[in-house]
């Protein structure tokens, strides 16, 4: 049938090996094992006791950087879920302290975080033309707002109570916040590429007007979306109530936002949304977690470590802004075409 | 009288003073009438000089479509460096260090703009790597001590002069002028209404769009050595987090945020409606504490009133054009 028309799919992607190792993903493996010994030979007690270790202050971050990708992936972005996480650990350390058991404290921990990304989806469906950067700014301001009027300016409220020690665990010298950030990635992947629900996110991505007249309900994604980044926001916030048991409302969560969102651009997740992938995105965060420990090991300055990481960031978009226009002029000599047939 | 209220509505900096006027009378009558003394409005206009001074930048950046948060990081690097000039006796001349602050801004601004305008990245990316860069830097600098009241005395004694009044007024002109009567002001404004048209008018958007990154880095570097003069200290956390206060005050004042709509009016308005929300707080028994949240209350209100009133305003002129 194809034959007959001569018309060819140019826009299978073909996989091979090649292809998979010269990919940013290939790249960032390359980066995060070269990472790995160089820390290696800079300092002798980076091993995995040491860095298992060290990774639960870090690691936590990691949970925002999946629904963070998606709402990346839409085109978007949500610079609110650092503060998502300070309430949400304020209304766990409140509960808490209240005597609640565990799974009730949970509850309203993660209950908070869905009900603040609700309100972000609300207010970004109901009049879908404003920009999420300025809705999302708003609500950051609020929602921070909201704990420093429960808690008081410069103070702290203590979390009260020894019954977070199950997310302290450790399986050997694996803690079970790896385990819980594998899980959530395999979760958010499967997601992303395997159901309707993540090509519609490429879809919005690429052309909302397409995605619209294609019968996607754009904002019910959306919502959807924002709901889930204010989920995992609050996830984060109950195992990093393991590592700080106290919450200041000026400091807790402070800046994740923005780490967040470089994590996702160093994984290859374009902010014009549209492209990029979760394991990317995951493997750009375990290399900067495991560069912030290595660093760290050799006692250098955590705000030099900052600085390490805004130019690994500059540099990744730049190089992969330069191959994007290489790759262009590629496709068009070259296209590897599967003819349907 | 119709026509009259439709185009107060339809604009923004008008209906934004309006309500700045109301707002202030009330505060005044709320306050018994001390609100409107000249001290007081001074007090305002200086809290709010870095934001005020920084957001004329920032309008520029976002009139381009772009965005820059790394200008506080540029702001901690630059008072930073100045702060620790004056703690070693390197330099003491007040307005040498201002040139310096200024350079270091304008070299931090350029380097954005090439990577933005030549890079083809993403303005929020690339500045939020920036903003780690400048404010770890600033940190590198400080090196675990901070320059103090008794270091900057120089530059202090110049922030209680009417030095800092005389900048921000200076800035405004200055912008208003240039934005509104110049050839580049004009260009600014093309580029973000429509890149491709400007391109092709022969406009040179890459440079255009390197110089507006610049003059963003020259204010944010002004800001920085402002911030010491009127604090009388330098440290590396200095105004952390005040750029997102920035990117509201010219989102308040009717910038838009994907380009080629806002004045500067706008912006200094937007600027002061915070600061007197802020200063009215008090008044209405509500303790300082509730700032913050009232803060994201007002920026949320104002965009979504925005657009409410654009989609009012649309559908009238459907319905007129039915007729």
């Amino acid at each position: 049938m194809a034959g007959k028309s001569g018309r060819t799919i140019s826009a299978v992607p073909v996989r091979s090996w090649k292809k998979l190792i010269l990919s940013w993903e290939g790249a960032l493996v390359v980066i995060f094992i070269a990472v790995l010994i160089a820390g290696r030979i800079m300092s002798p007690s980076f091993n995995l006791n040491s860095v298992m270790f060290m990774m639960p202050q870090y690691l936590s971050q990691l949970f925002i950087v999946f629904p963070m990708a998606f709402v990346l992936i839409m085109g978007e972005i949500d610079i609110s879920v650092g503060s998502i996480a300070c309430l949400s650990a304020t209304t766990a350390c409140l509960a808490a302290n209240a005597g609640l058991p565990l799974p009730l404290m949970i509850l309203v921990c993660l209950g908070t975080g869905l009900a603040c990304g609700a309100l972000n989806g609300f207010v970004l469906t109901v009049w879908p033309e404003l920009p999420p950067m300025i809705v999302t700014l708003g609500t950051q301001i609020i929602f921070r707002g909201i704990s420093e009027v429960v808690i008081g300016a410069g103070s702290s409220l203590k979390y009260d109570s020894d019954n977070l020690s199950p997310f302290a665990a450790t399986a050997g010298p694996v803690p079970v916040v790896f385990f819980a950030v594998v899980v959530v990635a395999v979760l958010f992947m499967i997601l992303l590429s395997k159901t309707t629900f993540g090509r519609r996110l490429y879809a919005i991505g690429s052309n909302r007007t397409a995605a619209k007249y294609a019968g996607i309900g754009v904002n019910r994604v959306r919502f959807i979306v924002y709901a889930l980044a204010g989920l995992m926001a609050a996830l984060c916030a109950l195992f990093l109530l393991t590592q700080i048991p106290a919450v200041k409302s000026d400091e807790f969560g402070k800046g994740f936002e923005m780490n967040v969102i470089a994590m996702c651009v160093f994984g290859g997740i374009a902010t014009t949304g549209g492209k990029g992938n979760l394991f990317g995105a995951f493997i750009a965060g375990m290399t900067i977690v495991c560069m912030r420990i290595a660093l760290g090991l050799i006692n250098v300055n955590d705000n030099v470590i900052t600085i390490v990481i805004g130019v690994l960031l500059i540099v990744s978009v730049l190089i992969s802004g330069i191959s994007r226009f290489k790759g262009k002029g590629k496709a068009k000599k070259k296209p590897k075409s599967v003819t349907a047939d | 009288m119709k026509a009259f209220l439709r185009k107060l509505s339809g604009n923004h900096e008008i209906s934004l003073a309006i309500i700045l006027v109301v707002l202030f009378i009330v505060v005044d009558i709320l306050s018994g009438f001390t609100f409107h003394g000249i001290g007081n409005i001074g007090e305002i206009f200086k809290n709010n000089s870095l934001t005020l001074i920084m957001s004329l930048g920032m309008l520029c950046v976002l009139l381009t479509g772009g965005i820059d948060i790394s200008i506080t990081g540029v702001l901690a690097f630059a008072g930073m460096t100045v702060g620790m000039l004056q703690k070693y006796n390197v330099i003491k001349n007040v307005p040498l260090l201002f040139l310096i602050a200024i350079a270091i801004g304008a070299l931090c601004g350029l380097l954005n703009g090439v990577v933005i305008a030549k890079g083809k990245v993403s303005p929020i990316i690339c500045t939020l790597g920036a903003m780690y860069i400048w404010r770890g830097l600033a940190t590198v600098v400080y090196n675990g001590e901070w320059a103090s009241g008794e270091n900057v005395a120089g530059m202090s004694a110049f922030g209680n002069t009417a030095g800092p009044y005389i900048i921000l007024a200076a800035a405004f002109v200055v912008y208003f002028v240039v934005m509104k009567w110049t050839p580049f002001g004009r260009k600014v404004y093309a580029i973000g209404s429509n890149r491709e048209a400007a391109q092709i008018s022969g406009i040179n958007v890459d440079r255009v769009e390197i110089l507006v990154y610049v003059l963003m880095g020259v204010l944010a570097g002004l800001a920085g050595a402002l911030s010491v003069s009127l604090y009388g200290s330098a440290q590396p956390t200095m105004q952390d987090g005040k750029e997102m206060d920035v990117i509201a005050a010219c989102v308040i004042g009717g910038v838009s945020m994907s380009g080629g709509r806002g004045t500067v009016v706008g912006t200094l308005l937007g600027g002061i409606f915070y600061a007197v929300v802020y200063k009215a707080l008090p008044l209405v028994g509500l303790e300082s504490i509730w700032q913050n949240l009232i803060k994201g209350v007002i920026i949320l209100a104002v965009v979504v009133i925005n657009v409410v009133s654009q989609r009012i305003s649309r559908r009238q002129t459907l319905a007129r054009r039915e007729i």
